[in-house]
């Protein structure tokens, strides 16, 4: 980036400094450096076991880094709870979409009042963006597709008034035409000024609507730059060479 | 960020969907007044190292305290017993005082981090255990 457009660029709302992160002996990040700015959508892309998901729970506080700074909005929050984080709009939709199935539509949303909003602006907001979910309102979540599930997941995360959004393998188990469906919905919520970054393993998926893209590989960012830009060099990313 | 984007990418923009940056200036600006507005503790580490380096400071006046208290007791030539008195309670009983907290929160947090670990051990040797004792019965069980 040339010096002016440094100077110019506003601060990250979310960044991770030299963060390192390991379950029990086996370091799984080695010194992640990332950032999402505000109003961008950062797709973290890499094969199978690259470490997108621990990154991400680092970033959103679910589990602390043994080295490194997680900033939000250029304040160090290295080890604060992600409830902290939570509440005041770093919202994180997990892997596994992580909906309570026993729960009907309705009562999940209602999960989402912990931010101060009502059930019914939660519900108006979540129907709004899903027509679908206003239909089976009251029917189990468990019992769902899985692309009505995740839109469950993104309704309640949206209600929760998110600045920056998280997102952790989106497509996973879903269908072509359902993942291209929920991909436009993210498209649409980056528009409204959300600052999202998306774990994804299958990158052409998310390419269509990053602005940046990082490829991380065992635990390094090996790559990063616009989509097109790094479509290029996906294959040899994901096959080693 | 700035060290995220190739050099040669176009001045002026991020967006690479044709578009200027997409922003919410109010959501962003009540993002970051929320967060400034946090109150954020030390980490548990910073806190526990500052205790110890604090016991080892009470440590270190009291004794300092108790050594005058001492040396004053028994130099006081005038008004003997007043002064004999008032330099046991302020320096003498004052220093040792010190000493107990001082050498009780050194104790307490030096040690805190491995009795942590220790325990922890422990009690994930104890579950094995108790892993290890069924596994057996229901092998003893099987025909």
């Amino acid at each position: 980036m040339s010096p002016e457009l440094a100077l110019e660029a506003p601060p990250a709302l979310l960044q991770l400094e030299d963060v390192r992160a390991a379950y029990d002996n086996i370091e799984v990040l080695h010194g992640i450096d990332l950032a999402v700015p505000p109003g961008t959508v950062v797709a973290l892309l890499g094969p199978n076991g690259a470490g997108k998901s621990t990154t991400l729970k680092v970033a959103c506080g679910l589990m602390a880094p043994s080295a490194g700074k997680v900033l939000v909005a250029g304040r160090d929050m290295t080890g604060v709870r992600p409830e902290e984080l939570a509440r005041r709009g770093v919202i994180t939709i997990p892997e596994g979409k992580g909906i309570f199935p026993n729960l009907s539509v309705k009562e999940n949303l209602l999960m989402a009042t912990y931010a101060g909003r009502p059930i019914g602006e939660v519900e108006d907001i979540a129907y709004t963006r899903f027509p679908r979910l206003k239909e089976r309102r009251n029917q189990l979540a468990g019992t769902m597709s899985g692309g009505e599930q995740q839109m469950l997941a993104m309704a309640r995360g949206l209600a929760a008034d998110p600045a920056v959004l998280l997102l952790d393998e989106l497509s996973m188990g879903l269908a072509p035409l359902v993942v291209e469906e929920l991909y436009g919905i993210v498209a649409q919520i980056a528009d409204a000024g959300v600052s999202i970054l998306v774990v994804e393993q299958f990158a052409r998926t998310v390419l269509g609507v990053a602005d940046v893209a990082v490829i991380m590989v065992h635990g390094v960012v090996r790559r990063v730059g616009r989509p097109q830009e790094i479509e290029d060099e996906l294959s040899d990313a994901y096959l080693g060479g | 960020m700035t060290d995220m984007i190739d050099s040669t990418a176009p001045t002026g923009t991020m967006g690479t969907k044709g578009s200027e940056l997409n922003e919410n200036p109010e959501r962003i600006e009540a993002f970051r007044t929320e967060v400034e507005q946090m109150k954020l503790r030390a980490s548990s580490a910073e806190g526990e190292r500052r205790l110890v380096v604090l016991g080892a400071l009470a440590l270190a006046a009291g004794l300092a305290l108790a050594v005058f208290g001492g040396i004053m007791v028994q130099n006081t030539t005038e008004n003997v017993a007043a002064n004999q008195r008032a330099f046991m309670a302020t320096g003498t009983l004052l220093g040792i005082a010190l000493i107990i907290v001082g050498a009780a929160l050194f104790v307490r947090f030096s040690l805190a981090r491995y009795l942590r670990f220790w325990l922890i051990r422990l009690v994930h040797e104890s579950r094995a255990n108790t892993d290890r004792i069924v596994e057996a019965i229901e092998r003893n069980r099987q025909p």
